[in-house]
């Protein structure tokens, strides 16, 4: 038996080619943290952390972004507000950060890690979703909390969880509404997701029987049917952006937040069903 | 040993449903994959290709430093005793019990802003989570370990007499490792290559907890299949698990046709 020695040298070749790859990145990332000015023709790129609610509308946003404003690459990370704001205050690297609320933008505001105030850019509000071909014959948000229907929600730091929480206790008060109807509807809560997209895809795929999402997130799909909530019963969920203070593009994240306040960026949150903020 | 190659009916029964419950979810992922047109497609999506260049480089760039730095302690733990050598190879062995969550989390209070040296590394402008580097990082302490344990035992298997016989004809230390020791523990350095790189490649819970999930920066395809099944692409969920799969079945088999399974005890012979 003869053992060749090739495994040694692919190993070899492999650490240099490895190692001249390491410097690029490694100079790269490091670029990113220390904010060198880029320059006149260096491509700016900016990175919007949003809540996982804004995935449809803001990938239409960077489109619109990237023609009105050249040089600039916008990235978008998704994920629950939650989830990216503790991100930021372990030093994730963004420049801004839109939330599906109001309290996670304020709590970096209150830890000194904002660059200014929060500011409201839109609101949404809530709704109940099923499957398409709707297994368990959800007609009202009521038949929620009937005994084997299986309901999806979100982990409770989610901000949708905290919406939905108020719309369960609202429509707990209403007239035909069982006195134990948060308690049956908590019952019926087989999964707790990480974000609000997350529910949603688990009703598109059939997992379960119901769900409550943002009106934009049963708009944006079609694979679920929309069941309204009674407006006495609904809440308005507002969101706030914020512009990170260690951003490594202080201004031109002031300028997006501002430009999706302003009439084109509402444009297009409009047309994702999203309302103008108060 | 010939008469028993044959598996008796019952023996067969018994161990039928379990080949079939490891078998097929990931060829009904596959098939998915491949029938629903989601891989196709899906090739040509950005989210995926993005991913896919992100996971190569990162897992070429953590399979570089595991080979550099893991090989002198494995040699180190194969031929030298010393104190606490015992604590050294519990220390190595831990990444591949610890939940890769737990991982993340560890490597997030060590590094990251508020880490024990967020701040030394924040003065010299170096800021490591959540970027490329991190993902690096992650990849490379949980994988190591996997490269380490097969090049540990193969270097120790390495008969001395064979290295004694070279150094007697002049072999400075570093040409006996390169000329006698290397080659012959071959099989087992190039499977725990393999075996690490694999398991680089899969990392998800370590990369998401201290890398975060940006495109094109930190989300490998472990978290696209995540990201993309949360985020309503099912498609793009499905391919990226593709890839993944026939990378798996690519180390699985190169493994075995170069013989570098005994090295890791995965071949039955």
């Amino acid at each position: 038996m003869t053992h060749r020695p090739i495994p040694l040298a692919v190993a070899l070749v492999s650490i240099l080619v490895i190692a001249a790859a390491c410097s690029t990145v490694g100079a790269g990332s490091r670029g990113e943290s220390v904010a060198a000015d880029p320059g006149p023709t260096a491509v700016l790129e900016l990175t919007v952390f949003a809540g996982a609610s804004l995935k449809d509308a803001l990938a239409a946003v960077k489109t619109a972004y990237e023609a009105a404003v050249p040089g600039t690459t916008v990235t978008i990370a998704t994920d629950s507000s939650a989830t990216l704001r503790t991100q930021i205050e372990q030093g994730a690297p963004a420049d801004l950060f839109l939330s599906a609320d109001e309290r996670n933008p304020l709590a970096l505001v209150e830890a000194g890690l904002a660059d200014g105030d929060a500011s409201a850019f839109a609101v949404n509000r809530l709704t109940v979703v099923v499957p398409s071909d709707n297994p368990a014959g959800i007609a009202s948000p009521a038949d929620l909390a009937r005994p084997n229907v299986t309901i999806v929600a979100a982990g409770d730091e989610v901000p949708i969880s905290g919406y939905a929480r108020q719309v369960v206790a609202r429509l707990a008060s209403l007239p035909g509404y069982p006195g134990d109807f948060t308690a049956a509807y908590a019952a019926n809560v087989v999964s707790k997701e990480a974000n609000a997209r997350a529910v949603l895809a688990k009703i598109e795929l059939g997992e379960a029987d119901a769900a409550i999402v943002y009106v934009t997130d049963a708009r944006a799909s079609e694979g679920v049917s929309a069941i309204e909530i009674p407006p006495k019963a609904n809440v308005m969920a507002s969101y706030a952006g914020v512009v990170v203070r260690t951003a490594p593009h202080l201004a031109e994240a002031r300028a997006f937040l501002d430009w999706l306040a302003g009439p084109r960026g509402q444009g297009i949150l409009a047309g994702f069903g999203f309302g103008a903020p108060r | 040993m010939i008469a028993a190659t044959r598996p008796s009916g019952r023996l067969a029964a018994l161990t039928v449903p379990l080949v079939l419950f490891l078998a097929l979810p990931v060829v009904v992922l596959v098939a998915r994959a491949i029938l629903g047109g989601g891989l196709p497609a899906a090739l040509g999506s950005r989210v995926v290709l993005d991913a896919l260049v992100l996971s190569l480089t990162t897992t070429a760039i953590s399979l570089g430093l595991t080979l550099a730095l893991g090989t002198p302690l494995a040699y180190l733990l194969a031929r030298r005793s010393f104190r606490g050598s015992s604590l050294v190879e519990t220390i190595v062995d831990l990444p591949i019990v610890l939940p890769p969550s737990v991982a993340g989390l560890a490597l997030l209070l060590m590094l990251g802003r508020n880490g024990l040296l967020g701040g030394a590394l924040e003065l010299v402008g170096l800021s490591i989570p959540f970027t490329t580097l991190a993902v690096i990082l992650a990849q490379t302490f949980v994988a190591a370990p996997f490269f380490i344990r097969s090049a540990r035992a193969g270097i120790a298997a390495v008969d001395r007499d064979t290295e004694d016989a070279a150094r007697v004809d002049g072999a400075a230390e570093v040409e006996v490792f390169r000329w006698v020791t290397a080659p012959l523990a071959g099989a087992a350095l190039a499977a725990g290559a393999v075996m690490s790189w694999s398991r680089a490649l899969g990392e998800f819970g370590a990369t998401i907890m201290f890398a975060g999930n940006v495109g094109g920066r930190t989300q490998t395809l472990p978290l696209v299949v995540y990201s993309e099944f949360g985020g309503g692409d099912l498609d793009a969920s499905i391919a990226a698990a593709s890839i993944l799969v026939l990378a798996a079945f690519g180390v699985l088999v190169s493994v075995r046709i170069l013989h570098w399974g005994r090295a890791l005890d995965i071949r039955g012979g």
